[in-house]
């Protein structure tokens, strides 16, 4: 997810960006009062996350996760984001900057750099991560030849 | 015998509730939801986990308005989620896709990937800290560790010997293919071309499917789960598993674009997963080993292992001890049955009570009396009537629920 033109990237940068983001960037566009429609109002729902079971392979439920979609046609353009948790603001918000990137609207270009500065404060944040749980990688040694 | 109203003054219940939330009015400052979601992650997750609905500030928020209690906040979880709607249903993510911050093998020494330790406490001593009772802030004592984040490959420190290029960020090569690569498993079938069954919208039929068994399990409350799987291991069953490996980290959450069909990622969820090993070798012709699998919400590695149990213990197929019968394990584990049906025993019964006490006063009150057959004839040298009177009848297994009708159970 490091491409915020691309809209698959983009619907993972904004699932990703800090929600306030996402707002300040829908108040602006909003501020001119362009044609908006909300196709979907953002509403918390439920995807059940399935699993594969690594021996048999068979899927399962493992459970459900709340997030929040949300879907609206800005000046003829549609627009659609999810956000994890109940976030009703913060996903109407992402879907009208998803809808203004993919019309190109005169802050597309800023809202692209946020979101890509985003995906790669995600990324240096998993990077950090996984480097600090490295350094305690242990060799776990047999002691029966030392007894 | 129905229902039975029983009426108070809404006043005062609502009084009791004031009470109840009284007890969190002090001279501090409230706690924040990000407080519970950060340094009390491990109750959130229970919760989560118990109440089988992932949200994470969902739950710190039910963790605070149950005071702590766990399985209220599962239950206040579950409570909300009866009030959604579902968008959708992800397509199976493959535990190869775990972002692991934490792997050990307890099989195999040199799993490749390394064993890496994580964010524990397994390894020390279990004491009082008591420098945490006039903590003024929380520190973070992996601050000064040397770590560079900013290296092309993502990587610092001393490269680990052994990690193929898959082994990289967080990606670590499951040990079931570790075995599976020599053949100890089978290989896995062709996916079912069915939905999973899913225990929220269909009652679990017996004998069960498996994944019926492992999304059971997966929501089980914690300490059932760990009971139980405890009594495999102390010999109330056959189990007593290696662990090929206990894995923590955030697997994602990908739901298909409507725009694209493609899939892409909205969040992740943290979990823990497990991999027991269980030697039923000389029960198969082809030498192979069975397997039981733990998965659940958040860092729970006790839920996880006890999971594995108890999912290893159930595939066996027999029924002589409770952690192999489905049915019993299925029926007990879950939480918001168990505290629905322990709890409710503190709610009004008179009712019941009164039927019991009339039932027995009856008895007595027939016990205490001469037995008018003895005055008239002497007593029958064979003894048949001795037990005239069976005190035995009032409470006797074959009786009806004299609990049934009131709470209508």
């Amino acid at each position: 997810m490091d491409n915020a033109y691309d809209r698959n990237d983009r619907f993972e940068l904004i699932a990703a960006c800090d929600g306030e983001t996402l707002a300040g960037f829908a108040d602006e566009i909003l501020a001119a009062e362009p044609p908006l429609r909300v196709l979907q109002e953002p509403r918390p729902q439920l995807v059940m996350q399935q699993v594969r079971e690594p021996v048999e392979g068979r899927p399962f439920n493992l459970g459900e996760v709340v997030v929040t979609p949300a879907e609206v046609r800005l000046d003829g353009e549609e627009g659609f984001a999810m956000r994890p948790g109940k976030a009703e603001r913060h996903a109407l918000s992402g879907a009208i900057v998803d809808a203004a990137v993919a019309g190109d609207h005169s802050l597309a270009g800023d809202i692209v750099t946020d979101l890509e500065a985003a995906g790669e404060a995600f990324e240096r944040e998993r990077r950090e991560t996984w480097t600090r749980s490295r350094h305690t990688t242990v060799d776990f040694d047999v002691m029966e030849d030392e007894l | 015998m129905g229902y039975v109203a029983v009426t108070a003054g809404e006043e005062l219940i609502e009084r009791a509730a004031d009470l109840f939330d009284a007890q969190r009015a002090d001279d501090e400052p409230p706690v924040t939801l990000d407080q519970f979601d950060g340094q009390l992650a491990r109750l959130t997750a229970q919760a989560m986990s118990e109440g089988g609905l992932y949200a994470p500030r969902l739950a710190a928020l039910a963790v605070k308005q149950a005071q702590g209690d766990s399985v209220e906040a599962a239950f206040l979880l579950r409570a909300y989620r009866s009030t959604l709607e579902r968008w959708d249903e992800t397509e199976p993510v493959d535990p190869d896709e775990l972002f692991a911050t934490r792997r050990v093998s307890p099989a195999y020494k040199d799993v490749p990937g390394g064993q890496i330790l994580g964010p524990t406490k397994d390894y020390t001593q279990r004491l009082l800290d008591f420098g945490l009772v006039d903590e003024g802030t929380v520190t973070d004592p992996t601050a000064d560790w040397d770590i560079a984040t900013d290296r092309d490959d993502g990587e610092s420190g001393p490269e680990e010997p052994g990690h193929d290029e898959k082994d990289q960020r967080g990606r670590l090569t499951n040990v079931m293919q570790v075995l599976r690569d020599e053949g100890l498993v089978a290989p896995a079938g062709d996916p079912p071309t069915e939905e999973p069954v899913d225990t929220t919208r269909e009652p679990v039929t017996h004998p069960p499917e498996r994944e019926a068994v492992l999304q059971e399990l997966a929501r089980g409350e914690t300490g059932a789960i760990t009971a139980l799987g405890y009594s495999a291991l102390r010999g109330y069953g056959q189990v007593h598993p290696t662990l090929a490996e206990v894995r923590v980290g955030q697997l994602p959450v990908q739901v298909e674009h409507p725009y694209t069909s493609d899939q892409v990622r909205v969040t992740d969820t943290g979990v823990t997963e497990t991999e027991a090993i269980v030697p039923v070798y000389e029960k198969r012709d082809d030498p192979q080993f069975a397997f039981g699998y733990g998965l659940t919400f958040g860092r729970n590695e006790r839920k996880a292992i006890g999971m594995s149990v108890l999912d290893a213990s159930i595939a066996l197929k027999g029924s002589d001890e409770p952690a192999e019968d489905p049915e019993f394990v299925l029926d007990t584990v879950d939480a918001m049955d168990a505290f629905g049906f322990i709890e409710h025993l503190k709610l009004p019964h008179y009712v019941t009570f009164e039927s019991i006490l009339d039932r027995i006063r009856t008895l007595r009150d027939d016990d205490a009396e001469p037995p008018r057959a003895e005055a008239a004839e002497p007593p029958d040298a064979t003894g048949s009537n001795e037990s005239s009177i069976d005190t035995g009848s009032g409470g006797g297994p074959g009786e009806t629920d004299s609990d049934g009708g009131e709470d209508g159970e």
